[in-house]
């Protein structure tokens, strides 16, 4: 369920994303950012929680999960597209995986106003306008895609084209990016069902009261492997496919004001130009990466 | 003495409300709460709807209701006095009708309407029984709401019916009218003239509970508050919804009692001391 989390009122900083593409052009810059990044950490003046160390936080009381975590929750071991990443921006810039700390912060509180403890929190966190007021995000490290979850027997499943798309009934929980998704992009001529909680959309779609329901890659996967099922605890759902992303992404987290945003984003950058990112995302993400594309519907 | 009273009053009156506004102003939070459910710009776009942002104008999505609550009612006085009429015949043919009237009143009286929206919004398409599954959210909303107002309008017109004076009966029998006959041509038209000022009570609430429908995914005035509430962090839309409940519940809630006084003095005409 960690995939709920991106459910967050609008996605915004597109221009954020466009920031990261500005870095990730040239490669030539990110590698002399990333070389006087290293020569800082090394003559100790990277602004750092706990000197000489990475402190990395994330949701470890409440539980890590794959495919962001290793199997058994422990962040420390480099498995997981979260974990390995983190271990891979600290190599980048320089700091050994021994002086790797791990904390524990709560998602909730990840991004409330105030002083953190932590260099950064890893942890499936949507960059939205909302929190970049009282945060600071790095570039996007896993871009969010929305998807159309149905069940199987529906129609949806054999036919969705752009233009097909529109002439199904939809359902979303209120306020999430899913819905906005529908209304923005698909703009289907049937009235959108809208529900007051996630639970009531998919009790709608088991009901067959609504067709579709549009949710990010990740909890639709999970809905469509574990969540819904029939009686005989036999799944129902399935994934039809994902969209492109529209600019809904994942960043890690800062204090107000680090200064280490910089050069996390120069090593982020970085892994981008040596494929280190892709490599990592087609290791851990596999399973996000195989759902169909569907058409883009132009905005 | 008439006019000293009426300016007693009207001053006693300002002055609370004087109170009452000052309270509301002076609340250290005043202004924020003012803004969160009284901000004039959020009042325009819940009126108005803005479509690049995915929301609605509330007062669209109050239509809804406002025909929701039409077709329910006149389904509720009908059904209503069925129930009733099965309830308080004598016939021995009918008796277990009478007792599932009995329990159906006693059941759907005491379970909150919300509960039985969700075991017919979800459960009855779940069941995925052919046709009866295969109706629109609104559709199960109307049902609910019938089900529920409808044991609620038996009891009114139950009590109308017994408040007619055994006599009338007696009257009725001794010219010879048949059962049905002595219902329709006697009971009935004094029993409903006794119980129209609750049977409007239970009409004003059944309008207020159109408002619980969003539940089954129906974009009505409340929800289509609640989707503004989620995208804007404000929440004057349920201002703006509440304002359109009023304006057709207070001329409503008027009316009952204009009836209710208009009754009172037809009673009292004969027997004033």
């Amino acid at each position: 369920m960690r995939g709920l989390k991106s459910l967050t009122t609008l996605a915004a900083g597109s221009a954020l994303v466009l920031s990261g593409l500005v870095v990730s052009t040239g490669s030539a810059t990110a590698t002399t950012a990333i070389a006087q990044c290293q020569a800082s950490f090394k003559s100790g003046h990277l602004p750092l929680v706990s000197a000489g160390k990475l402190t990395v936080a994330s949701d470890i009381n409440n539980g890590l999960y794959q495919p962001w975590f290793g199997a058994n929750g422990n962040p420390s071991t480099g498995k997981g597209y979260e974990s390995a990443l983190a271990y891979a921006i600290a190599k980048d810039l320089g700091i050994t995986s021994k002086n790797v700390k791990w904390t524990a912060e709560a998602f909730d509180s990840s991004f409330a106003p105030g002083s953190k403890n932590f260099d950064f929190d890893i942890n499936e966190i949507s960059v939205t306008a909302d929190r970049a007021q009282v945060v600071d995000f790095s570039n996007s490290y896993y871009n969010v895609q929305q998807s159309i979850v149905a069940l199987k027997t529906n129609a949806i499943v054999k036919h969705h084209s752009a233009t097909d798309l529109k002439n199904y009934t939809y359902g979303d929980q209120i306020g999430t990016t899913g819905l906005d998704y529908i209304n923005n992009h698909i703009k289907p001529t049937k009235q959108v069902h809208v529900y007051n909680t996630l639970d009531e959309a998919v009790a709608a779609l088991t009901a067959g009261q609504v067709d579709a329901i549009v949710v990010d890659t990740p909890t639709g996967q999970y809905m469509a492997a574990a969540q819904i099922v029939n009686s005989k605890n036999k799944t129902i759902a399935t994934q039809v496919g994902q969209f492109p992303t529209a600019g809904e992404h994942y960043g890690l987290l800062f204090e107000k004001g680090n200064t280490l945003v910089g050069c996390v984003n120069a090593a982020i950058a970085d892994l981008t130009t040596k494929g280190t990112i892709k490599s990592l995302q087609s290791q851990y993400l596999g399973i996000y990466n195989k759902v169909p594309k569907l058409t883009p519907i132009q905005p | 003495m008439g006019r000293r009273a009426a300016v007693a009053s009207s001053l006693s009156s300002a002055i609370i409300v004087g109170l009452i506004i000052w309270f509301f102003w002076r609340a250290p939070n005043g202004a924020n709460v003012r803004h969160f459910f009284l901000d004039p710009h959020s009042f325009w776009i819940n009126l108005t709807g803005d479509p690049s942002r995915s929301l609605y104008s509330i007062l669209r999505c109050f239509e809804t209701n406002v025909w929701m609550f039409m077709l329910c009612e006149a389904l509720v006085l009908i059904f209503g006095l069925g129930l009733a009429w099965l309830r308080l015949s004598r016939t021995p043919i009918l008796a277990p009708l009478r007792v599932a009237s009995a329990i159906y009143t006693d059941v759907f009286r005491g379970i909150p309407i919300i509960l039985v929206l969700f075991a017919v919004g979800y459960g009855v398409p779940g069941m995925q029984a052919g046709w009866i599954s295969q109706r629109t959210p609104i559709t199960y909303a109307c049902a609910t709401l019938v089900i529920t107002y409808s044991a609620y309008v038996a009891e009114v017109y139950r009590a109308g019916m017994n408040s007619v004076p055994n006599g009338q009966v007696m009257a009725a029998r001794s010219l010879g009218l048949s059962d049905v006959q002595t219902m329709r041509r006697v009971i009935l038209p004094q029993a409903v003239r006794n119980v129209v000022p609750p049977l409007l009570n239970d009409f004003i609430s059944l309008q207020k509970d159109t408002a619980l429908v969003g539940t089954l995914g129906i974009v009505e005035a409340n929800q289509a508050a609640h989707v503004f509430g989620a995208m804007e962090f404000n929440y004057t839309g349920y201002t703006v919804a509440a304002l359109l409940f009023l304006a057709l519940t207070i001329p409503m809630t008027r009316y009952t009692d204009h009836l209710i006084a208009k009754d009172r003095r037809r009673r009292l005409a004969g027997g004033t001391v």
